[in-house]
């Protein structure tokens, strides 16, 4: 077995946290149930690891056979990763008949073609999500397992969650390759990033809990009632204001849980508004100023400002309509005097 | 003379017959009138009777149940509340309902394939010079803004009926593929290779002859979105298997073509088949 694919194993097995171990090689099946069974799972890793690189010795592991254990590490901790999001386009209006062979062949066709030195894998999960992982290598060397890029599309979806490589200039090609293997035409980047992969998805597949008025018969969820059984000697004396934020609230971010976003940037390229008196700014002309909101969970928060008292309701529609444009970039120019979003997509 | 006297006499005794006359009149009138008075007493005694009678049954009868209850507003209320939700169900079952909203209405397309419900997907259309999608939950594979493009504007409810075919289609498909999963795996070799839209299944499955197993090759293409049965059916045995196989291929290729998934694999595998 070759060294490098030795010490890259070894190394892999050290990022997984010792508890993990044991789930992993037994999801990745490389090593068999017996062979499992000979390694100790509590001594420290170091251990460990020098174990498993034995017995993938042993079974003469190669390379494409490690990529998959990364593969499987990246899916499970895949809110490490900072992903952004692509839209593809086509023109044609044919039904898609996708076949994931057929996909798999053009893909890898067209990556290599422009670069040899490339390796890649695929992996399939249950919810139809496609992960392919790309180890970029030059012209003149090897690939570099420790520089991979992740990509996840959804078939019969226009849209692919890339996981930002270091090597940027590797990233046309790669788009390029998404665009032939499914049959789309061209492809752009969305104004939209974030950690959780999930949440993404979430927004540009529209999976988050919206507010659909209908006649259901199915019982509403349980809205959050004051409990009764809070001291009656306190008085709510503005208990129809705190009623009416409670709905307007409800109106615009719905029930369920929110798709999680770590930060909301606005760029704003307006005119600062100051008393004529005062004559800041003798030039007019637009006051370059960059606002960005950072949360561990930013639309939870924002659902909870105007309840707990920090914001009028309703909301801002720049704050609302971050999941329904499905980004978190936004910049805002002076449009008539009025400061309206003038959203320019790159 | 003699005669004007008697012209005189008869005049008089005209007017005196007239007066009678006029005076006769009167008096019937008036007995007719006081005649009219007595019934109408008569009439107004009886009521009264008939009222006080009833006022001291109820009276008396106070401790009793009651034998006509008056139905109370809240009662009403959910007599009312029952057969409005009833008739909302109903709708709610068709498959297609809606509900106005302020500035348009809200369409819920609910799907079942077989007998069974599966999921509800929502559309909430914006009404004004055009009608505009606003929010939806369909799936993002779901070629909507082909239909939208081709039928919002000048029929809805023909963008309905297309928009719930190909959902109907959809799940039917992907409902097939998960029982085909879930109750035969033992037969599946591997796993099923499908699509977003489940309409392409490539996947090998275990035929046994002469009690020798043999894989076959299967290879489903749905090439009509709005349906739940495929239009191409290619099922292939290995070259090494014996000849009689590539009839019972052409067979399952048949029962493939007509009948869904699951029930296909059921009638060619009876005893492996897991009761759900």
């Amino acid at each position: 077995m070759d060294e490098t694919v030795a010490e890259y194993i070894r190394r892999l097995v050290l990022r997984i946290p010792r508890d993990e171990i044991r789930t992993m090689l037994q999801e990745w099946g490389f090593l068999s149930g017996a062979q499992l069974q000979t390694i100790n799972f509590h001594q420290i890793k170091d251990n460990i690891s020098q174990e498993v690189v034995q017995l993938c010795e042993e079974n003469c592991a190669d390379i494409k056979q490690a990529a998959v254990l990364d593969i499987i590490y990246n899916h499970i901790y895949q809110n490490r990763r900072m992903w952004s999001v692509y839209q593809m386009n086509k023109a044609g209006e044919e039904t898609e008949v996708f076949d994931l062979t057929d996909f798999k062949k053009k893909f890898k066709r067209r990556l290599r073609s422009a670069l040899r030195n490339v390796t890649i894998n695929f992996r399939e999960y249950e919810d139809n999500a496609i992960w392919i992982r790309i180890a970029w290598g030059t012209p003149y060397r090897k690939p570099n397992q420790y520089k991979t890029s992740y990509a996840v599309y959804h078939s019969q979806t226009p849209y692919v969650f890339i996981s930002a490589s270091m090597l940027k200039s590797n990233l046309p090609l790669l788009c390029q390759a998404l665009v032939v293997a499914s049959n789309y035409h061209d492809i752009r980047e969305m104004e939209l990033r974030g950690h959780s992969l999930n949440s993404l998805k979430d927004i540009v597949f529209q999976r988050y809990s919206q507010n659909f008025q209908t006649y259901n018969p199915r019982p509403l969820p349980e809205r959050t009632v004051e409990p009764e059984s809070e001291d009656i000697r306190i008085i709510h004396e503005n208990r129809n204001e705190r009623e009416r934020i409670q709905r307007m609230n409800w109106e615009v971010f719905g029930d369920g849980p929110q798709p999680k976003l770590e930060f909301v940037q606005y760029k704003l390229e307006t005119m600062f508004k100051s008393d004529p008196e005062m004559n800041i700014l003798d030039k007019k002309e637009p006051f370059r100023c960059l606002v960005k909101f950072s949360s561990p969970h930013l639309l939870e928060s924002l659902k909870s400002l105007t309840p707990a008292g920090m914001a009028d309701a309703p909301l801002s529609p720049l704050l609302t309509c971050i999941p329904q444009k499905a980004r978190n970039y936004f910049k805002i120019k002076e449009k008539k005097g009025l400061l309206s979003e003038s959203l320019v997509s790159p | 003379g003699i005669l004007a006297h008697l012209e005189m006499l008869e005049r008089r005794a005209q007017q005196v017959a007239m007066e009678e006359g006029e005076a006769q009149k009167q008096e019937e009138k008036l007995e007719r009138l006081k005649a009219r008075v007595q019934e109408l007493r008569l009439q107004r005694d009886e009521l009264r009777a008939k009222l006080d009678l009833q006022q001291k049954q109820q009276l008396g009868q106070e401790g009793a149940v009651l034998e006509v209850e008056p139905p109370s507003a809240r009662a009403v209320l959910d007599w009312k509340m029952k057969s409005v939700k009833a008739m909302l169900e109903l709708f709610y079952l068709t498959g297609i309902s809606g509900k106005l909203t302020k500035r348009g209405v809200c369409f819920c397309i609910s799907t079942a394939y077989e007998g069974t419900y599966l999921d509800s997907y929502y559309l909430d259309l914006l009404i004004k010079a055009q009608v505009e999608i606003h929010h939806h939950s369909i799936p993002v594979f779901i070629p909507l803004e082909k239909m939208a493009k081709k039928y919002l504007q000048t029929d809805i409810r023909r963008f309905l009926c297309v928009l719930s075919d190909h959902l109907n289609a959809y799940v039917g498909r992907r409902y097939q593929a998960d029982q085909l999963q879930q109750h035969f795996s033992d037969q599946i070799e591997g796993t099923i290779q499908r699509n977003s839209l489940c309409n392409l299944l490539v996947f090998n499955y275990n035929v046994s002859s002469k009690s020798q197993t043999f894989p076959f090759k299967v290879r489903l293409v749905y090439g009509d979105l709005c349906c739940s049965l495929p239009t191409e059916v290619i099922v292939a045995s290995t070259p090494d298997a014996p000849a009689s196989l590539t009839q019972t291929a052409a067979a399952h290729s048949d029962l493939f073509r007509r009948m869904a998934l699951h029930k296909a694999f059921r009638s060619f595998c009876p005893a492996e088949e897991s009761m759900d």
